[in-house]
């Protein structure tokens, strides 16, 4: 399968590894590609917690969806950098993985996990077991090339509801198709909880630049994101609607809670820190 | 895990903690957190939602609380044949989860009672009395 570690895979190389419980990664940002959003740098260090955790348990399970207790964004990422990514793992056995990590580059943190948490579910759903050792072997060793992602279009998002600096609603078209779902999954095709993220901090920052209590000379940034839960998987062509409320927490901040729902069920959930920065820094945070 | 190995006071002193450990991983209102509300049927928690609070209890309590074997240890000393029969809980497994599970109002146990459903019995009290078996393990272990 062509996009198999290619279209939605962020660890190029392991360089410390300490079985169970710790390791040290790399992956090179592409240059040509657009943009990487935060979301993808949290799934970098994702995955390589996933490698560790696959790698512990014989490849029998892997983490899939998650808990993300808080989600501390440093600084944006540029495209043609390299991010040097380090998980560390509290736990892991056959039922989930516990871990922190982070996402550095050139010695300065760009993203940091705090008490994470992954169930593990059978590999064999969603992936080839043979086909991940072998791959695990590969970024343990001489490393996978690098340079093959080639960036990720973003969902249709249509706004349908919201009060402008207090709520917003939409509807998230998950694509009936798309080079990551080879690789997110090859045995099931699941959109990657990291870009659901993605276009929900896209929907809450449209709720945050429209209120209207930060001081003048600022705007606001994401500065954490807490209380992420993944409570379903969203399937190729899915409609989830996407939910949106701003909480003031105070003049400088606010807290936006975030919802996603699929077939009126909760899908998942989670929670935004805006804060006001200076609005020449802003570009630096998102 | 019964009523007298974990008395009412060792509730108590626990207790607020894991109510608003519970509130904050379900996201609902800390006094809909009752001693005797059922996690799934009253407050509408999910597999995933189990993970999160065992997780969060690990941390506010620095604990340890094995995953997955909340339901295995509800079965005590019986065997699995025992305890079950083709997914449903034999009569003799029914009272050894009465006894485990003495906290919970008897009219909430069905009968035949399937093993799937054991998690819908685990109340507060049920998670207080786990944090409580977990803190006596940590003090054991010195």
């Amino acid at each position: 399968m062509a996009d198999h570690f290619a279209a939605f895979s962020f660890v190029d190389r392991i360089v410390e590894y300490d079985a169970g419980r710790r390791a040290c990664g790399r992956y090179a940002v592409p240059a040509h590609i657009d943009a990487f959003p935060p979301c993808l740098v949290a799934e970098a260090v994702g995955q390589l917690a996933a490698w560790v955790a696959m790698a512990h348990v014989g490849f029998r399970g892997r983490p899939v969806a998650a808990l993300a207790n808080e989600t501390r964004f440093r600084s944006a990422v540029a495209p043609g950098s390299t991010l040097d990514l380090a998980v560390d793992i509290e736990s892991c056995d056959e039922h989930a993985v516990a871990y922190a990590g982070r996402a550095r580059v050139d010695g300065t943190d760009v993203i940091e996990l705090v008490d994470c948490l992954g169930p593990m579910l059978p590999v064999e759903e969603f992936d080839s077991p043979a086909e991940l050792a072998a791959r695990f072997e590969l970024i343990r060793g001489t490393g996978a090339p690098a340079g093959r992602f080639r960036g990720v279009v973003a969902p249709r998002v249509v706004r349908t509801a919201g009060v402008p600096g207090v709520s917003a609603s939409a509807t998230l078209f998950v694509p009936e198709s798309a080079p990551f779902f080879g690789d997110h999954f090859p045995r099931r095709p699941v959109f990657p909880a990291t870009l659901l993220l993605d276009a929900q901090i896209g929907l809450a920052m449209g709720v945050a630049t429209e209120a209207t209590h930060w001081p003048a000379g600022t705007a606001p940034a994401p500065s954490r994101m807490t209380h992420v839960k993944i409570r379903s998987f969203m399937p190729p062509g899915a409609a989830v609607d996407i939910d949106a409320e701003l909480i003031p927490s105070g003049p400088e901040g606010a807290t936006i809670r975030l919802a996603a729902r699929m077939d009126g069920k909760t899908a998942a959930t989670a929670r935004l820190e805006v804060v006001a920065v200076a609005t020449a820094t802003v570009g630096a945070h998102q | 895990m019964t009523q007298a190995q974990i008395s009412k006071e060792d509730i108590l002193a626990v207790l607020p903690t894991v109510a608003a450990t519970i509130a904050d991983a379900l996201g609902c209102d800390l006094e809909d957190v009752k001693p005797d509300a059922s996690l799934i049927d009253d407050l509408d928690a999910e597999s995933i939602d189990f993970l999160d609070m065992v997780f969060r209890l690990e941390r506010a309590f620095k604990v340890k609380i094995p995953r997955g074997k909340i339901v295995e240890n509800a079965r005590g000393t019986l065997t699995e044949a025992e305890f079950e029969q083709n997914g449903l809980v034999t009569d003799v497994g029914l009272a050894q989860l009465r006894s485990y599970l003495a906290e919970v109002p008897p009219d909430r146990f069905k009968t035949p009672t399937k093993v799937k459903d054991i998690p819908r019995l685990f109340t507060t009290e049920t998670f207080c009395k786990l944090v409580v078996a977990a803190q006596r393990e940590v003090k054991a272990a010195g």
